[in-house]
């Protein structure tokens, strides 16, 4: 399973398009930490919902650039359904990793986050691991997106391209701070207000069940349009 | 390897390109696949490897080891050929030195060394074709699935595919090959099976059918399938199972 993990990563970037979502994510951060400095947890919890799409589009990429008869011919050659399926999500969280590593770097290359400035702020170790802790909770959340929005999945680039733009709309629009069906949706935006105010322990735990519970059910429906091809 | 009443569809709304197919392979056998363009012989072969699940009835006894050749070799990938082989072999659970072994062996054999480091979008259809080839044959395979091998193909390699068939044969392997350029009739002793408005007909070689007896038996109707797979199991090919007329059972 391994060799074919690391089979689709090296074709992602030799392809090129792994350049892509990449340059997309820098981008976005960029205009993110254009507009001066915030407090690490604020500004990370702020980092990982814009970066939710662009770790989707990432996954759906990866999980594009192999053929469509490649795909099938690894599945024989693994010999099992689920190996081929775990190696392509698990590739795609690799990829997606990588990104948030640049995601958490970048904003000390530009100088993007600020210490605390009174002692009623929180220190910056705990905005730097709730920051971390956001961006983590957004990549299988990301990963089960791109999964489902990926051509094996939807077998059409018009419906592959209307599930990722809609999935990606529906985390904002149903994670709105009014939204009648929060649960919905990933709570990436749900997390960048909690880190904006320095979540409790109950928040954490809440906001992580429900990404983990809202990726496992995205990802039965990957599994299940796939269960036959 | 068998399957029993399968039947597929690619959608809800699709009709159905194979209804009811009952066949089975035994190692060491060869079937050709025959039938018109589209009439569902790749469908078929995709069943029996593994890439297609029915969409009713079932796949029994899948070898474990599987090589599958695609009708058109996926040459729209950025590797080279020794890159691909070794990946495709390190995919086969082979060790990084038997994965390079197997692709110097094969490629020796298939005559494409001297592409071994172009890249695979660089390759011509025959060269392409043959890198799927050795791809399917870098771990000795339980069930080959050979999709019209001879595309593309010149005229030595050409030559060489029933020697690779014959091969995996004599080692307990049993191999599936689809063909419409009559081609097939270089492997004699391979059972044929026609496919055709969605069912598939098994045609025993003339050679198998000399010194044959029918032996008609009559078991109560729920027992029939059962009856029917373990005469099948035992060996033995089953023609047909038919409603019995009382007048006949004494």
């Amino acid at each position: 399973m391994f060799a074919l993990v690391r089979m689709r990563l090296t074709g992602f970037v030799r392809t090129g398009r792994a350049l892509a979502p990449l340059i997309a994510g820098l981008v976005v951060l960029g205009v993110l930490y254009g507009g001066g400095q915030a407090q690490a947890g604020e500004a990370y919890g702020v980092s990982a919902a814009v970066l939710f799409p662009v770790l989707a589009w990432q996954a759906k990429l990866l999980l594009d650039a192999e053929p469509d008869v490649q795909r099938r011919l690894a599945l024989v050659a693994v010999g099992s359904r689920y190996r081929e399926l775990v190696a392509g999500l698990l590739a795609a969280t690799l990829a997606a990793l990588v990104t948030v590593v640049v995601a958490l770097v970048l904003p000390w290359l530009v100088g993007g986050i600020r210490g605390p400035r009174s002692a009623g702020e929180a220190p910056l170790s705990e905005g730097i691991t709730l920051g971390v802790w956001a961006h983590l909770l957004a990549v299988p959340a990301a990963v089960a997106l791109g999964a489902l929005a990926s051509r094996a999945a939807t077998r059409s680039t018009t419906y592959g391209i209307v599930v990722l733009v809609g999935g990606a709309v529906g985390a904002v629009v149903m994670g709105l701070k009014n939204s009648v069906a929060p649960w919905l949706a990933p709570p990436v935006m749900a997390t960048a207000r909690a880190l904006s105010g320095g979540p409790d322990g109950v928040a954490v735990v809440t906001l992580t069940l429900q990404a983990l519970l809202w990726s496992a059910a995205v990802l039965t429906g990957y599994a299940w349009l796939r269960r036959r091809w | 390897m068998r399957l029993e009443d399968v039947w597929l569809r690619y959608g809800r709304r699709t009709p159905w390109v194979l209804r009811g197919v009952d066949v089975e392979i035994s190692p060491g056998e060869v079937a050709v696949v025959l039938g018109r363009n589209g009439v569902g012989k790749s469908t078929l072969l995709q069943l029996a490897a593994g890439v297609l699940r029915p969409t009713r009835g079932r796949v029994r006894d899948r070898p474990r080891v599987v090589g599958w050749v695609p009708e058109r070799f996926p040459a729209d990938q950025p590797f080279t050929i020794r890159q691909y082989l070794t990946s495709m072999g390190r995919l086969r659970g082979l060790s990084a030195a038997a994965s390079r072994d197997a692709t110097g062996a094969w490629t020796e054999r298939l005559g494409v060394v001297p592409y071994l480091d172009v890249r695979l979008p660089e390759l011509s259809k025959g060269t392409a074709q043959k890198v799927g080839l050795a791809a399917a044959l870098l771990r000795p395979p339980d069930l080959l699935v050979l999709d019209e091998p001879w595309e593309g193909l010149d005229a030595a390699t050409r030559e060489q595919v029933p020697l690779l068939i014959r091969q995996v044969r004599d080692g307990g392997g049993a191999v599936l090959v689809s063909d419409h350029r009559g081609e097939t009739a270089r492997l004699p002793g391979a059972r044929q099976w026609s496919v055709a408005d969605g069912t598939v007909s098994v045609t025993v070689p003339e050679s198998e059918r000399e010194g044959m007896a029918v032996v008609e038996v009559a078991v109560p109707a729920t027992r029939a399938a059962d009856t029917a797979a373990a005469l099948r199991a035992a060996g033995h090919q089953v023609l047909r199972v038919r409603q019995a007329d009382p007048s006949e059972i004494g």
